[in-house]
């Protein structure tokens, strides 16, 4: 608790807020211009369209800002070669884990907020029907545990790579790749870690192609593929954390 | 007591040993200058003593203790280091950076302002440390490194980056530790004339080998006072003294000859004149400190 409350006085000037606050205006002008776009028939089933160009979003925005949230946080144990003094005070696992544990509680944040955000969005809009507040939640659920999946991943590149650049560039690839890979076969997008935003979205899609029509339906996320993103989660901890345990300073 | 002791201590990078067969023992209470050349081993044998850096055989005691996994963080509470160059966080001022090194070690808040005051920079404590100068930034390590005021204390090339003023500052404040704060000093340099003038002890290492380990007073007994001989002819002054069984080897234009007696010393002068022999110099030399530290590593004094 010692460690992770450091954490957060250690990112003091940081300019944390700013990178979420960059990150929730992105995701806004992304679905409002969409939106503005849509008719009122389309519209009718707002709050899906909703959730599901949410997932869409996700898979593009989320991966680079996890990448510069992790950065952030990593990139000041190399600028003032902390590791050296830190590691006489603690040891490397619990360093890891705090700072793991302080991209959990910020990213926690940032989609509550996202989630409160758009449940503001859909009112203001007046999509009709009640706000689904067990999906939003449940939607809010499954953002973070892919983003924490992606953290574990870009905090063990940023503590590994002084240079930053590394951890960039791998987040900026995510980001391109979590949107294409969902173009790919089943078995292909399962294989790309930032594919599971969209994966796992809880809105699925028809298009009938001889009435043009298109309608959404709520839909519960395989089981195979929770147990598959766990396992890059535990993948990306596991060879993170050895890697940055052993690393001598 | 010892309060360091390693035992056979090596580290192997890829075929090269860069520690090799250490034994270091660091008496309690002393400042102990830890002297080598750039490269030399140093800085990888203070990290080991600090568990930053895993062995490749060996043990090592410190306060009694041998250091391994389980009592690392346990015994390190009692000891402060400040390691190549000073550890901080550049977004953060001074006194935030001895924050979070207070909450770490579980030290009272008042140590900060304790600690600012003895590197002097309690008129700094509230800017960022980035618009530290290096010697500032020299002394902000010193104060993290003092902060639980430990019973012993590493520091590797304290000096860096200090200009001469803060050079001679951080020299007293290295000399006066053992006896105002009851600290063993472990002071790492590649400069002799520092360890000269701050250390008690020393320890000498040549390409991760120890070459010497006493007191200075120890390393100082080596240096061999002898007589330095210049005539018109040294080789004809040569055989002279080997006539009379002065033994003598030339070097740089001098015969260097063992220290006589003054009533030989005369005879021999006189004698040389009587061989038509101009003395242009005759000299009494002691061997500097820098030519013992050259023999015993190889290298120049200071490199």
């Amino acid at each position: 608790m010692k460690l992770l409350k450091l954490e957060f006085f250690k990112c003091r000037r940081r300019k944390i807020l700013l990178v979420c606050a960059v990150v929730l205006a992105a995701e806004l002008l992304w679905i409002v211009t969409t939106f503005l776009r849509q008719d009122a028939e389309d519209l009718r089933q707002g709050w899906m369209l909703l959730l599901y160009n949410l997932a869409m979003v996700d898979a593009i925005i989320m991966p680079i800002s996890v990448a510069t949230l992790a950065s952030r946080n990593c990139e000041l144990e190399h600028k003032g070669v902390t590791l050296k003094l830190l590691e006489t005070m603690a040891a490397p696992g619990a360093l890891y884990a705090a700072k793991l544990a302080w991209g959990a509680l910020v990213l926690a944040a940032l989609l509550l907020a996202r989630g409160a955000l758009f449940m503001g969005v859909g009112i203001l809009w007046r999509f009709p029907g009640e706000v689904p507040l067990g999906q939003f939640a449940l939607f809010t659920l499954i953002s973070w545990t892919v983003s924490m999946m992606a953290y574990a991943l870009q905090q063990g590149l940023s503590l590994r790579f002084a240079n930053q650049a590394v951890a960039l560039v791998c987040g900026i690839a995510g980001s391109f790749l979590g949107i294409l890979s969902l173009l790919f076969p089943p078995a292909l997008t399962r294989c790309v870690p930032w594919g599971y935003y969209g994966i796992l979205s809880l809105v699925g899609m028809n298009w009938d192609p001889d009435t043009r029509f298109t309608w959404f339906y709520w839909e519960w996320p395989e089981p195979m593929d929770v147990v598959l993103l766990f396992l890059w989660a535990v993948v990306f901890l596991v060879v993170g954390r050895a890697l940055f345990v052993r690393k001598e300073v | 007591m010892n309060i360091i002791e390693t035992n056979d201590l090596c580290k192997q990078y890829g075929n090269a040993l860069r520690v090799a067969h250490l034994n270091l023992d660091v008496p309690e209470g002393s400042v102990y200058g830890f002297l080598g050349p750039n490269g030399a081993g140093k800085s990888t044998t203070l990290k080991m003593i600090l568990g930053l850096v895993h062995p490749t055989a060996g043990d090592i005691r410190v306060l009694g203790k041998k250091m391994d996994g389980g009592n690392r963080l346990a015994v390190l509470r009692q000891v402060g280091s400040l390691i190549e160059s000073p550890s901080y966080y550049g977004h953060l001022t001074g006194e935030e950076n001895l924050r979070i090194v207070q909450t770490l070690r579980g030290v009272p808040e008042k140590n900060i302002r304790e600690v600012l005051q003895i590197v002097r920079l309690d008129g700094q404590r509230g800017k960022k440390v980035a618009h530290y100068s290096l010697g500032m930034k020299q002394r902000l390590g010193l104060a993290v490194a003092l902060l639980g005021y430990p019973k012993l204390l590493i520091l590797d090339e304290p000096t860096n980056g200090l200009d001469p003023a803060g050079i001679q500052e951080m020299r007293e404040l290295i000399c006066s530790l053992p006896e105002r704060f009851g600290m063993t000093v472990v002071v790492s340099s590649h400069l002799l004339s520092e360890i000269d003038q701050t250390a008690d002890h020393v320890a000498i290492i040549r390409e991760g080998e120890l070459v010497f380990q006493d007191t200075l007073e120890a390393l100082h007994g080596r240096s061999r006072h002898h007589l330095a001989l210049r005539t018109t002819n040294n080789t004809v002054a040569q055989a002279i003294l080997q006539e009379k069984s002065v033994p003598c080897q030339e070097e740089e234009g001098y015969l260097i000859l063992p220290i006589l007696s003054d009533e030989l010393a005369a005879q021999l002068t006189r004698l040389l004149g009587a061989r038509n022999l101009g003395v242009i110099r005759l000299e009494e030399r002691q061997k500097s400190l820098e030519d013992i530290f050259l023999e015993l590593t190889g290298k120049a004094a200071s490199l």
